[in-house]
């Protein structure tokens, strides 16, 4: 019974209207509201931690989003988009389909599998999936190739620095 | 007595006496030394047909006084070079590397996709040639399992799941996913974690023999080798590969913000979904990954010029 309302529960939630309506964020710190989606813009307010924000716009790095309080864009860094009870429903499904859902193991002979600790473990060495893998090896210049064909072109730019 | 005797044996296999000390941790280390040191068991019980780890070989880094318990077999004739773990020669992190690639392998075969492979390992290279080790032969490969999960091994593997594919938009997001690998094996975080343990120093010496070739022994060297990607690196190094990854894409020419839209999709997966089990099991939650990332990048992004994000070109799988 617990799990034939769970099906339904996880059926339901998996509206793609539900998944798409008015994107919730959440601010993962606190960060200065800006007029404009630049570092200098004018300041128009504030983001506390964990506020929660309804996401309006996105324009490169930056957010605009709508608190309790103004309107405004923030580094698309500091906002975590969705809500705490939002979650992957359509693989909440799947996992219905393939009975996976709830037992915390593979339970399924779809083919298609998980792969746990114990998986890993437990694996022995394929040599023929490790010539797979080797066959399809490339140079530098076939990645500078398949680049170039994307109108991708290299840029200059030092690693991050860590913080505490 | 039983534990003891299983203690001496470790020790002689492991040379790494420290190591019992940290049993009581979380990581499953002190359970993975009483497997191998049970393996080990056994094969001297059978008399297997390799040589013993604790070779005299082997054992020159070594006590000499440590090396006792484990050499009652017959040491090989001829001396084989040791596998060099203080600072291992770039084959030799690729035979290793290739071990516990070819592990993960057999655990979860490629997804039998001859398009989509090529399409990642033309992704995964190009990102490649942005890092400091552009020079290893890099292999990308996208493996059969629902798990949302990505994995790299030293020496230029790297592996993603078929359940992270099927969350990306785009190709920046997977130049993201592959940059942060890319970035652990730049900075060898599995590799150190493997040395710090000394947790391959069975057969320590045996495996610059292996370089090239099928064989069996190389099993012996790192046990389950796959079993190095179910542990947890430092959570600093899994923040590291996060800045660097984002860097790496961006360097490539991509929307710096691939990386970051897959760990949003990530953070809002259901921790009790099984997908992710082990993934929030070894990395830190991807909302605290997000707030790193954030406090590091700062205003660093904003004079690069916007990169592609090439959703036209990404190779999508049913």
């Amino acid at each position: 019974m617990k799990i034939y309302l769970r099906k339904i529960l996880l059926i339901g939630l998996a509206s793609p209207i539900l998944a798409l309506s008015g994107e919730i964020g959440t601010a993962l710190k606190a960060d200065t509201l800006r007029a404009e989606p630049f570092a200098d813009a004018k300041t128009v307010g504030s983001l506390n931690k964990n506020d929660s924000v309804d996401i309006l716009n996105k324009k490169g790095a930056w957010l605009k989003v709508k608190t309790k309080r103004t309107t405004g864009w923030v580094r698309i860094l500091s906002v975590k988009r969705g809500s705490a009870s939002s979650s992957s429903n359509a693989k909440g499904v799947l996992d219905v389909a393939s009975g996976r859902a709830g037992t915390g193991q593979v339970v399924s002979t779809t083919g298609i599998r998980g792969l746990s600790a114990e998986d890993l473990k437990s694996a022995k060495f394929n040599e023929d999936e490790m010539k797979k893998l080797e066959s399809h090896t490339l140079s530098p210049s076939e990645g500078q190739k398949f680049a170039s064909a994307g109108g991708l072109t290299a840029t200059k730019m030092a690693y991050l620095k860590g913080t505490k | 007595m039983k534990p003891l005797a299983m203690n001496k044996l470790l020790i002689g296999l492991f040379l790494a006496t420290d190591l019992f000390a940290t049993q009581a941790l979380a990581l499953d280390l002190g359970k993975m030394l009483e497997d191998a040191a049970k393996d080990k068991v056994e094969e001297i019980k059978n008399g297997g047909e390799t040589p013993p780890a604790a070779t005299p070989e082997s054992a020159t880094s070594a006590p000499a006084s440590t090396t006792s318990a484990a050499t009652p077999e017959a040491a090989p004739a001829t001396a084989q070079p040791e596998f060099n773990w203080k600072n291992p020669s770039k084959e030799e992190e690729i035979a290793l590397g290739r071990e516990i690639t070819g592990s993960l392998l057999g655990a979860a075969p490629l997804v039998k996709d001859e398009a989509l492979q090529n399409y990642v390992n033309q992704v995964g290279r190009w990102v490649a040639n942005q890092c400091e080790r552009a020079d290893l032969p890099w292999k990308f490969g996208v493996i059969e399992s629902s798990d949302i999960n990505a994995f790299a091994a030293p020496g230029g593997y790297v592996l993603i799941t078929k359940g992270l594919y099927q969350k990306l938009q785009n190709e920046a997001q997977l130049a993201g996913v592959l940059g942060h690998e890319i970035a652990h094996v730049v900075k060898k975080h599995q590799l150190k974690v493997l040395q710090k343990q000394q947790l391959l120093n069975i057969g320590a010496g045996k495996l610059s023999d292996l370089l090239g070739k099928d064989d069996k022994l190389a099993k012996k060297v790192i046990g389950s080798g796959a079993e190095i990607s179910a542990r947890s690196l430092d959570k600093t190094a899994e923040f590291e590969a996060d800045r660097m990854g984002m860097v790496l894409a961006t360097r490539a020419g991509y929307d710096a913000y691939g990386l970051p839209d897959v760990l949003q999709t990530i953070g809002q997966t259901n921790k009790s979904d099984n997908s992710v089990a082990l993934l929030f099991k070894t990395h830190p939650h991807p909302d605290e990954r997000l707030t790193k990332l954030g406090d590091s990048a700062g205003s660093k992004f904003d004079n690069i010029k916007s990169g592609k994000t090439l959703e036209n070109r990404f190779y999508k799988l049913n």
